[in-house]
């Protein structure tokens, strides 16, 4: 993956020279800047340079931002983090209710609202669905702040300070809440879909025999069972989303990893490009992992190296 | 009877078609004009657009391609072979309020081959002008210089110039007195003088404006882009600085002279502090104007004392400056842009740079230390910019912070000013109108607009066929109505141009010259191709006789 960003970048178009034009600007200025970058060695040299700080855990410092690349992903990562987990988790929740109250009462007047209403949220863009909170809530009522993480001014010393303050959970509400609204039609859908072919299995139907209540059939048996696979998805969810809430981000100009991205693409900061994609794809193995160790964990029958 | 008829006229003029083209060279092949895509750049590529279609009526068979910034960029600045047009802009900053950076950069011959003047416009007679314009202390010869280049460049046409933008800036007027919103020639009311005297009406003395772009780090050696250097100028101090009316005046220093055509005497002011309490002193001065000469390692700022021969102090807050060759504008372009740096914290780095292949421009202090009105407090990437007063600055601001909020999204920052999140709205992109229609929801919002310096051009590619051809570019540039441009493209907030010196700089602008584009409209702009030998077959643009056209179609 490492090798792959180095490449990718070092042959998309422009350079971070081209962020410096001026009318002064000239072949001296260009060549002054690309040595600054180390970017006027040959392309193997540069490469040995960055994987070998790579190696030692030094992501370079940004192009254009005067900082170690660390220290500005580090800022960054704790905010989508935070807006991944809040939306993803109630999205979830949600979905999870929702889906397996639906899959309970299927055929019904509340299904046949419920499901199109699900699959438009899912397939509504993100950036439209931004703009209708943000002129329903924040531009119109003023209910909640129309963007950013803190008031304007606002200064934290600690990520905790920042996190334990009602401003900022005030200003993660409606990123959150569009993240979420976009989020909730896949754990809905796979809990419904997942709990309907659980609720024809044997052991429901003796369940069923035992004379269990309702409650217990749908929630002890039937739910746990059907949960399996949206807690993969939530896994996957949690890693894709580290990297992909560019356009949630941007709409309200979240200081997270997707706008870092953004920004540093656009403005060819290659280590702050760099270092940004090898975060997302960090945390994408890791998810991935995680979601299959949970799996094992739940469901002993795919437990790695079981005994047979 | 009447069929037969038809029949013969069609077979005729068809059998005309060939020895037409003979009477023709080839045609012109398809034209390109590379713009930012419109969700990037809307009025810019709708100004592109009608460009495209004015050209069309011309015979002429043209594109818009729209290309992402990177690309674009990298493309009309380093592979100057390969395009054929470009839409291109100029900002309006303070410094630019005296027209020798730009009339010298653009458009000499000695920056054709990597340098601003990326079109290739080669004409010796416009280089005389432009060395000459520099080299005249006396503002009236000047300025008669001055036009001369300016009408010069009418007849070439090198660039086609669109228009001069009008710089529309929304602010709250039950936050700010309205009377302290200073406007500064060509660059409206969001500049240094407002900021410094602005004055709040209650108990909200913070400034809250919005960017939306992501400014790059705040050093005294960077030049930052457009929004970096709004709060950079108020960190840190300059020698001079461009008054609201647009001509420079002492700041940090008192005094300035001009004793010969090659000396500039000045004082510092006195009992000026840096941030962190210390002396500023004439050390400090003479350090900022010779470090960016320091080697390679203040590359952005080493022109800008490329024609300073010695710096001496005569007395203990004077120095001299002696210049190796007359420079017209040195107060403007080089007093008034250089920051004042200390020495005791920037002389170690410029050491430590010796060994390593570091410039300047990419080394931020923890925390940035100048002498400037405002006092650096923290920037948070992609989030804001945080200034406080300096009390210890002679000016010092009327308000208490200067914070800028990066919002991307410039419709939420839109609605930010409606909210309050925002008391000023300093930097808008988005559709002139529906700021303009703003105050009618919220009466506490005012507009302030200026004629901006800056301008929006089409960049013609002098190195590619037919774009080489005087005739040619003098057609085309008649072609375009930069009054519909004005009123659609940029709806009305933009006033039509043709020259880089704009209106608003009213001393150096030559009176009339936007109306004064040779042919002037595409019956004309017909007409000067027919003169020129260009011909119309079946509709299409082709070459004079005998030209063969040898530039391959952008790619």
């Amino acid at each position: 993956m490492s090798s792959l960003t180095f490449i990718l970048f070092r042959l998309a178009p422009g350079d971070p020279t081209i962020n410096f034009l001026s009318p002064s600007f000239n072949e001296e200025t260009r060549a002054a800047l690309m040595k600054s970058f180390g970017l006027d060695k040959p392309l193997w040299e540069q490469y040995f340079i960055y994987m070998g700080n790579l190696l030692q855990g030094n992501l370079g410092q940004s192009f254009l931002q005067g900082k170690p690349v660390a220290v500005l992903l580090a800022d960054a990562l704790p905010n989508t983090v935070l807006l991944t987990l809040v939306s993803l988790t109630a999205a979830y929740a949600f979905g999870i209710v929702a889906g397996a109250f639906l899959a309970f009462h299927r055929g019904g007047l509340v299904e046949a609202v419920s499901i199109p209403a699900a699959l438009a949220t899912r397939a509504a863009p993100e950036f439209w669905l931004g703009m209708l909170l943000l002129a329903g809530l924040a531009f119109q009522t003023g209910w909640f702040p129309t963007g950013g993480a803190l008031s304007p001014g606002r200064e934290m010393n600690s990520f905790a300070e920042r996190f334990m303050s009602g401003d900022f959970w005030w200003h993660l509400a409606l990123p959150a809440l569009t993240l979420m609204l976009y989020l909730q039609g896949l754990p809905l859908l796979l809990m419904r879909a997942t709990m309907l072919e659980v609720l024809n299995d044997e052991f429901i139907v003796m369940a069923k025999m035992k004379g269990l209540s309702r409650w217990s059939v749908v929630m002890r048996h039937a739910a746990r069972n059907a949960l399996l696979p949206v807690v993969t998805a939530f896994a996957l969810g949690l890693g894709a989303s580290i990297g992909g809430n560019v356009v949630v981000e941007t709409v309200f100009a979240w200081p997270g990893i997707g706008r870092v991205l953004v920004t540093a693409v656009q403005s060819a900061d290659y280590p702050l490009a760099q270092g940004a994609f090898i975060l997302i794809a960090a945390s994408l193995v890791t998810m991935n992992t995680l979601a299959d160790l949970a799996y094992a964990a739940l469901d002993p029958r795919v437990s790695v190296g079981a005994k047979r | 009877m009447m069929k037969h008829w038809m029949l013969t006229v069609g077979l005729t003029a068809l059998s005309a078609l060939p020895a037409m083209a003979q009477q023709a060279g080839d045609p012109v092949r398809t034209l390109v004009i590379l713009a930012q895509p419109q969700a990037a750049a809307p009025q810019e590529f709708q100004a592109a657009e009608m460009v495209a279609e004015a050209w069309k009526q011309l015979g002429l068979q043209v594109q818009v391609r729209a290309l992402p910034s990177q690309q674009f960029n990298q493309i009309v600045w380093y592979e100057r072979q390969r395009w054929d047009a470009t839409t291109w802009q100029m900002v309006g900053r303070p410094e630019r309020s005296d027209p020798d950076e730009l009339t010298y950069n653009l458009f000499v011959g000695a920056n054709a081959a990597n340098g601003y003047n990326f079109v290739g416009y080669l004409n010796p007679e416009y280089d005389r002008l432009a060395q000459a314009q520099r080299e005249e202390l006396d503002i009236t010869k000047r300025k008669a210089v001055l036009i001369e280049a300016q009408e010069l460049i009418n007849r070439d046409q090198p660039y086609g110039f669109m228009v001069h933008p009008k710089n529309l800036i929304a602010y709250n007027a039950t936050v700010w007195d309205d009377s302290t919103m200073k406007v500064q020639a060509g660059i409206g009311v969001r500049n240094f003088w407002t900021w410094i005297g602005l004055k709040p009406k209650g108990a909200q003395k913070d400034v809250i404006l919005n960017s939306t772009a992501t400014p790059t780090n705040l050093s005294p050696f960077n030049i930052a882009g457009a929004q970096g250097s709004w709060a950079a100028e108020l960190v840190w101090d300059r020698l001079m600085r461009i008054g609201p009316d647009g001509l420079p005046q002492p700041w940090a220093a008192e005094t300035v002279t001009r004793p010969t055509t090659t000396t500039v005497e000045l004082t510092l002011r006195a009992g000026m502090k840096w941030h962190d309490g210390t002396p500023v002193t004439i050390d400090d001065a003479i350090f900022s104007l010779e470090a960016p000469g320091y080697g390679d390692k203040s590359p952005m700022y080493k022109p800008f004392v490329g024609n300073i021969a010695k710096v001496e102090t005569i007395g203990p807050m004077s120095l001299r400056i002696t210049l190796k060759r007359p420079d017209a504008a040195f107060l403007v372009s080089s007093l008034s842009k250089l920051n004042l740096a200390s020495r005791k914290i920037w002389a170690p780095i410029f050491e430590d740079l010796k060994n390593k292949p570091e410039t300047a421009e990419t080394i931020m202090e923890k925390l940035p230390v100048g002498s400037g009105p405002f006092k650096f407090v923290s920037v948070k990437l992609n989030e804001q910019i945080v200034l406080e007063a300096n009390p210890d600055h002679w000016a010092k601001p009327l308000i208490n912070r200067w914070i800028m909020r990066i919002t991307p999204n410039i419709e939420a920052s839109l609605g930010a000013m409606k909210s309050g999140e925002l008391n000023v709205l300093a930097d808008y992109t988005g559709d002139p109108e529906l700021l303009m229609a703003l105050p009618k929801s919220n009466p506490n919002i005012k507009i302030a607009d200026a004629l901006d310096m800056g301008i929006r051009f089409i960049a013609y590619n002098e190195r590619r066929q037919p774009f080489g051809d005087v005739a040619f570019r003098r057609a085309i540039s008649a072609a375009i109505d930069r009054d519909a441009i004005a009123a659609d493209a940029y709806g009305g907030a933009a006033v039509a141009s043709n020259s880089w010196v704009s209106p608003a700089l009213a001393f150096w602008a030559a009176p009339g010259i936007a109306k004064r584009v040779p042919g002037g409209t595409v019956a004309a702009a017909k007409q000067m191709l027919k003169d020129a030998g260009y011909v119309l077959v079946n509709g299409r643009l082709h070459y004079p006789v005998g030209v063969k056209e040898t530039t391959a179609a952008y790619q």
